[in-house]
């Protein structure tokens, strides 16, 4: 009777599993810990997105209905756990494609595993350079990687013009010790070389997660009279460098990456954190209906008033769309297919940050710009103003409205 | 010079509180020669029970007392759950326990609190002060303040009152107090009810410096403990000077040598203890009567 019973119930399952038209998509970031506005941000927008689909009923696939499952992991912005995590996935049967991963490091350990089987990964929001330098540097022949975000390569590159265009001439850089900080230290390098060498480099100095007190590296900053600091980092670190920057009286503005939108920068900074500029590829300011309605709606579903990473979730919002346009026009649930398809897609997708046309092209060793969805037209300058993000130059808010036109 | 002493003034302020958690260690050593290895989780727990009290409207002068309530109760815990069986036994399980005891709350932390840093608000403000040229806060002067206060005022207990005198002569010979009539067991409870007491003011003395989360007092309790071993388990004046010593010797490694090594001055200071003053600077070699 027993044993019946048991071969009914796995019968039932597994007519069930067949019968279920599903598309098996993972979300993987740090949903805990310092990364976390930006991984739950993420997530969030990206859940965002799957239930909208699925509202509508779900991709048209071969005559079915495809409704979207999300499956998420939390990878605790873990280099060992993000590599775990990845090993799983490679090896989960059916599973059409990866979003996600906000740590630079997580990446690099993880996403070998994904490559090697040919898993389609989206990565957003991780901006580190070194995400994608890793395969172009590699030579590798095909890639199933891509990225969503606007990586450090274009936010250096706005974060040197502004030091330029504020005419100012010594500038101290900080950095966290992680591979994100220490890639944006390069990236920085880099581009003050390339922008004409206007700006003398008076300090270099590093720092810790979890480290508390800056004093010491302010203080060499201070001493060296550099006129601005530019910053790479996280938020609670971020937050420490603006609090001890006030400590010392060192008012001088504060340019960096976009983790200084993160909400624990702005929260453990408090009016610390005024004034500080970073690039954007989103502000949480209703100025086009698109962007209205995906405010009100993260709003509405998360009960939140102010999202806590507003670029993760809109980045997470367009990536679900941007898959969910390469299943339909692949017609199939197939990673390997999907891969195809978003090198080449055919129809724009209309997204909060903007209309995505070919975002992606076929993955060319030679530059990794083939696979990044990002250019500079798409980023924005932020800046802090009593605990939000609001545009830093009208002229980027005008053009914004005008696109959407 | 200005930066120098800056440096030293920030770092030294610091250094108290790695003070205040190593007089935590020794004020339990020195009635059962335990020490409560998971002191850094009370810090932070009753530092996070803080912030929740805060939260719930409770002010801020009032939360500090009923912090330190909680401080000591969960002090007392330990004590009950990880240290007295042990004792009676008179075997060294309290090492393991009270470990095992640290790592439970922190767990309970993560469940109950998430695992995130949040600010932790006080009236005090943190606006910084420049006095001859050098710039500390009021938060930063509050610690100091707070940190020899309770020092003070423990230190004074043990001097003039009763329990006080119980204290020391458990101390200095249990078997001896007991036959005087002295309850070596209510003492030692004592000593860990007032040890994390002072847990419970570092935490909440830190936390505006530092935000509070489950991982906070990581740091911190490492550097207590090179407080503790190097000033010895004995001396209470011991800590405040070397927690000042090491504190100042931190910020300036950081400052002359490089952010990157930080640690290393605390580190080597305390392999040099160790090896030419295993009693601790301020401590006394142990007479062994054979």
């Amino acid at each position: 009777m027993n044993k019946m019973l048991l071969a009914a119930l796995c019968a039932a399952w597994t007519v069930q599993s067949l019968a279920a038209d599903t598309l098996k998509i993972a979300i993987t970031g740090p949903f805990s810990g310092g990364s976390a506005p930006m991984g739950t941000s993420m997530r969030d927008g990206a859940k965002l997105a799957v239930s909208e689909i699925n509202a509508a009923g779900g991709i048209a696939v071969g005559g079915k209905k495809l409704q979207i499952e999300l499956i998420e992991r939390d990878d605790e912005a873990k280099n060992d756990r993000g590599a775990l995590i990845a090993q799983e996935l490679a090896s989960m049967d059916g599973l059409s494609g990866v979003i996600g991963s906000v740590n630079t490091g997580v990446v690099i350990a993880g996403d070998k595993h994904l490559q090697e089987k040919g898993i389609t990964k989206i990565i957003t929001p991780a901006a580190g350079s070194a995400s994608m330098t890793q395969w172009s540097k590699a030579g590798v022949a095909d890639l199933s990687i891509f990225r969503f975000a606007a990586h450090d390569g274009i936010q250096s590159a706005m974060v040197v013009e502004e030091a330029i265009t504020s005419k100012f001439t010594k500038v101290a850089l900080l950095h966290d010790a992680t591979n994100y900080g220490v890639s944006g230290r390069d990236d920085l390098l880099a581009q003050i070389k390339a922008q004409g060498d206007k700006l003398e480099i008076v300090a270099t100095e590093k720092f810790n997660i979890g480290d508390k007190d800056m004093t010491a590296q302010l203080l060499k900053a201070k001493s060296a009279g550099a006129q601005a600091i530019l910053i790479w980092g996280i938020g609670p670190e971020l937050a420490a460098v603006a609090n001890g920057m006030a400590k010392i009286g060192l008012n001088i503005p504060l340019i960096g990456g976009w983790t200084l939108s993160m909400s624990n920068y702005i929260d453990n900074a408090g009016k610390n954190a005024d004034g500080t500029l970073m690039p954007q590829t989103f502000i949480e300011a209703p100025i086009t209906p698109r962007a209205k309605a995906f405010i009100d709606a993260y709003h509405a579903a998360y009960k939140v008033d102010r999202i806590p990473s507003p670029v993760s979730a809109a980045q997470g919002y367009d990536a679900v769309l941007l898959f969910a346009a390469a299943v339909k026009q692949a017609q199939s649930a197939d990673t390997k297919k999907i891969k195809l398809a978003l090198e080449d897609l055919k129809e724009p997708v209309k997204g909060v940050i903007a209309t995505w046309k070919q975002p992606f092209s076929k993955w060319n060793p030679a530059s990794e710009q083939s696979h990044e969805a990002f250019r500079r037209e798409h980023v924005v300058m932020g800046r802090v103003k009593d605990g939000r993000v609001v545009f830093a130059k009208d002229a980027d808010q005008q053009r914004l409205m005008k696109q959407a036109k | 010079m200005e930066i120098v002493i800056q440096m030293t003034v920030s770092g030294a302020l610091m250094g108290l509180v790695y003070a205040l958690i190593a007089y935590g260690f020794q004020l339990t050593f020195a009635t059962s020669k335990s020490i409560n290895f998971g002191q850094g989780e009370l810090v932070m727990l009753s530092a996070l029970i803080s912030l929740s009290l805060q939260n719930l409207g409770v002010p801020y002068w009032l939360m500090v007392p009923m912090g330190l309530f909680c401080g000591a109760g969960l002090g007392l815990i330990v004590e009950r759950v990880a240290v007295r069986l042990a004792l009676e036994q008179k075997s060294e399980g309290w090492i393991l326990m009270t470990i095992i005891v640290g790592l439970f709350g922190f767990s309970a932390a993560e469940n109950i609190w998430g695992r995130d840093d949040h600010p932790f608000p006080t009236p005090i403000s943190s606006d910084a002060m420049h006095i001859v040229g050098i710039s500390v806060t009021p938060v930063e002067l509050s610690v100091a303040i707070g940190v020899l206060a309770l020092m003070g005022g423990i230190e004074l207990f043990k001097r003039k009152t009763l329990w006080g005198k119980a204290f020391a002569a458990v101390s200095a010979d249990r078997d001896a107090a007991e036959l005087m009539g002295i309850s070596a067991k209510k003492t030692i409870m004592l000593s860990y009810g007032l040890s994390g007491m002072v847990a419970a003011m570092a935490g909440i003395l830190v936390s505006p410096i530092t935000t509070v989360g489950p991982t906070m007092a990581a740091a911190l309790i490492l550097k207590a403990f090179a407080v503790a071993v190097v000033a010895g388990l004995e001396s209470g004046f011991g800590v405040v000077l070397i927690g000042l010593f090491l504190g100042a010797l931190e910020s300036l490694a950081s400052f002359y040598i490089g952010s990157g090594w930080r640690e290393a001055p605390g580190l080597v200071l305390l392999i040099l203890a160790l090896a030419l003053r295993p009693n601790g600077v301020f401590g006394q070699a142990s007479i062994r009567k054979v």
